[in-house]
């Protein structure tokens, strides 16, 4: 029996999710270009990235721990903003290609500075952030403001010294992977070999070399000869966590591909096929669209992969093909609302979904600001709300219940209540802690749970 | 009956998102118009298959032998065969037919031409069409026609892209830069379809006939969706956006039956190169258009 309380979900029995913090602006006029479309932590933690579809991205940064306030966590401030991407105009096919940030991915940090792949439907970007919060003074050839010094007032030698300044947080784009995608691009991923990424658009995968930007191997091409014959487009693509020779990219069909670089050049032949197949008894105008897979994520352990569509998340387990390990319903209740969904498009929604850092517990999005988690282990699963009531700090967050039946109780939502342009498509799960980063359109939450 | 209603409802709701999405910012999406398309072919699949499962198959069959013979002589003008073996049928659905032709002719004669060829290539990727209880149609077509219709085929998916990639192309010039991209394309699908749109064609023009029957009184909406849906009123443009997506209208029409003959004006054609555009060949070939005006135009005549 579903319980009310969330005890459990994402941790021990004791576990509580709590609101942390919210960035955004809280007017009700939502600028479409302040939408945001991608949220990523980077390999530590310590930085949340956010693009939006104004073609601009936002790094939030983890303060240390304070010890004058031990209950509170490291509060995400902002550490820098930088436009990556620009509308462009493809003059050749009389296209205009959107900002949007599709995706972002942080690559392992290497030295001092932070670096991480963003992307449109068109480009790919490697960006380099780096901060300076020191400077140098007492030079000897030049004066404190820059100019030089003549050589013959030059008296004595000093050796400069370091001093501190005010943080100044640089981001420069160090790469540009452009032209190598006919469609719009809907994946990137770092390989695990930290030298390679793929690109993956609506027929294509493309494997690049991080140094490399005038060319990228094509390993996955999906085209038909003939256009016509068209029945199926790449969704999503990730490379496994550690065996840097394998990926994967799902389909609009709820297939998923394993592939093996090692077999051929073009991965056309996959290794893997995974396929549940379809409930006869659920068959509408709607299956297709609804199996449309629309995220694909490996745990952490390289062992699973989960897949979502429009109801459900499924985990995978990469040694068996023929059906899923396990099915956890999103929002079921929607599944009679198909034709509606399919009119004002919310049907073509699609949602991301996220592993924790142990792989126990999986978190995706709903509609009306709810986003849901579920327990691997326990089996217990909790709807939660983003929400700007819900935003004092160290608020606890209540369970939310949508209502199926006809008798609504108290505290429950009605389906026909629901508001579906409030849509939380994208989420991200703290690789170690349990933080984690909700975007509700323009607004970014950030929960954490609670210190006993 | 309930569910002829929904599957036209659903219908015309997919024909107008494929139609929006050819003005949304960022280009067409594949994926979203490849999801939509196969809404659309379900529906359509349910409502045709609701008609036929009442139509005499007997006298279907004459109509499509006729058909099938017109195409013979007649290099692959499915449409004019199509008219010609309406003896039989009733005025009503000759009236539907010549109702588009005479436009479709004077603005764009290869669109009809080019029609013919789409929605055998609609069909050869659907399933369902042979399922709605009528026997199998196989005519015998000769394979220089067949050839033919595919380089038709693969100029109206340029022609479509080129609708969707430039909704108002305004010269036909620049089309003509980048042949290139249509002519690989043509000898591709040349090459590997020699056969297949000949007898789903026929079909198609057989349902379309049939259905144009029972429609009489789609006209009116038809009339109101041409007049908002033209996106140009600059009259040189107008003439060329028109000639596009006439050719469209009468490509859609013969994939999906006349059942859409309401709801068709400038709204599909997208559809079955929403999928085919965007990419490498956005381009029309005006050569190859030109090169099928001439034969087209010589059948009309002949009628």
């Amino acid at each position: 029996m579903l319980k009310y309380t969330f005890k459990g979900v994402g941790g021990g029995n004791d576990f509580q999710w709590c609101f942390s913090q919210v960035k955004g602006a809280i007017d009700e006029d939502v600028a479409e270009a302040d939408i945001i479309s991608t949220v990523e932590f980077n390999y530590s933690g310590e930085l949340l990235a956010t693009g939006d579809k104004g073609g601009r991205v936002v790094i939030f940064q983890r303060e240390q721990e304070s010890k004058n306030r031990p209950h509170s966590r490291g509060e995400y401030n902002v550490y820098s903003t930088f436009q990556s991407h620009e509308p462009e105009f493809d003059y050749l096919k009389s296209l205009e290609i959107e900002e949007k940030i599709n995706k972002i991915r942080w690559l392992p940090q290497q030295n001092a500075a932070h670096s991480l792949l963003s992307t449109n439907d068109k480009t790919i970007k490697l960006w380099k952030i780096s901060q300076r919060d020191k400077r140098a003074e007492g030079y000897n050839l030049k004066d404190e403001d820059g100019r030089l010094r003549d050589p013959f007032r030059i008296t004595s030698l000093r050796v400069p010294v370091l001093l501190p300044m005010d943080r100044m947080v640089e981001a420069s784009p160090r790469r540009i992977f452009a032209n190598a995608h006919t469609y719009h691009i809907n994946s990137i991923s770092v390989n695990s070999d930290h030298e390679t990424y793929l690109s993956a658009d609506d027929l294509r995968v493309n494997l690049w070399h991080l140094e490399i930007t005038d060319r990228s191997f094509n390993i996955v091409d999906i085209k038909p000869a003939n256009m016509e014959e068209l029945t199926e487009v790449i969704t999503a693509a990730e490379c496994h966590p550690h065996q840097c020779n394998v990926f994967v990219y799902s389909s609009s069909k709820g297939t998923i591909r394993l592939c093996d670089m090692r077999a051929a050049a073009l991965c056309d032949r996959q290794s893997k096929f995974f396929e549940e197949p379809e409930d006869p008894s659920s068959r509408s105008f709607f299956s297709e669209i609804i199996s449309s897979i629309s995220d694909v994520k490996f745990s952490h352990s390289g062992r699973y992969m989960m897949t979502r569509d429009y109801l459900s998340v499924k985990v995978w387990d990469l040694n068996m093909e023929n059906r899923p390990v396990e099915t956890y319903q999103v929002h079921e209740y929607l599944r009679s609302k198909l034709c509606s969904l399919y009119e004002n498009d919310c049907i073509f929604d699609k949602f991301e979904c996220c592993w924790n850092g142990a792989d126990s517990a999986i978190m995706t999005g709903s509609y009306n600001n709810f986003f849901r988690m579920f327990d691997r282990n326990t089996r217990r699963d909790v709807t939660l709300e983003a929400s700007r009531e819900n935003s004092k700090p160290r608020a606890i967050l209540k369970a939310r219940k949508v209502s199926t039946g006809g008798k609504r109780k108290k505290d429950e939502i009605s389906v026909d209540s629901l508001d579906f342009n409030k849509k939380i498509l994208h989420t991200a799960w703290h690789p170690k802690e349990n933080v984690i980063a909700v975007a509700a359109t323009n607004n970014l939450y950030i929960f954490q749970d609670k210190i006993n | 009956m309930e569910f002829k209603v929904e599957a036209h409802r659903i219908m015309s709701i997919s024909l107008g998102k494929i139609y929006n999405s050819r003005v949304q910012r960022g280009g067409i999406k594949l994926h979203k118009n490849l999801l939509v398309s196969l809404v659309l072919r379900s529906a359509r699949q349910v409502y045709l298959s609701d008609y036929y499962g009442g139509i005499c198959l007997s006298a279907q069959q004459a109509r499509e032998w006729c058909e099938g013979e017109y195409m013979a002589s007649k290099q692959g003008k499915l449409v004019p065969g199509s008219t010609e073996s309406l003896s039989e049928s009733d005025e009503q659905s000759e009236v539907a037919v010549d109702k588009q032709e005479p436009r479709d002719v004077v603005e764009s004669p290869a669109g009809l031409h080019v029609e013919t060829q789409a929605s055998g290539e609609q069909d050869s990727a659907e399933n369902g069409v042979s399922d709605s209880g009528c026997s199998d149609i196989k005519t015998p077509e000769e394979s220089p026609e067949a050839t033919q219709t595919c380089e038709v085929a693969s100029v109206v998916t340029a022609i479509s892209s080129n609708c969707i990639s430039a909704p108002s192309p305004s010269d036909p010039k620049e089309e003509t830069e980048t042949p290139t991209d249509c002519q690989t394309d043509n000898s591709e699908s040349a090459e590997k379809h020699s056969y297949e749109p000949k007898a789903p064609q026929a079909y198609t023009n057989r349902k379309r006939t049939a259905d144009d029957s029972e429609l009489t009184d789609s006209p009116t909406k038809r009339t109101k969706l041409t007049s908002t849906s033209l996106p140009s009123t600059n009259d040189e443009n107008k003439g060329e956006t028109e000639e596009m997506d006439t050719s469209n209208v009468s490509s859609l029409i013969t994939i999906f039956g006349s059942s859409f003959s309401g709801l068709l004006s400038n709204k599909e054609g997208e559809q079955p190169d929403s999928e085919a555009e965007d990419s490498d060949s956005g381009q029309i070939c005006c050569d190859q258009m030109l090169k099928n005006l001439n034969p087209w135009s010589t059948a009309i005549v002949a009628f």
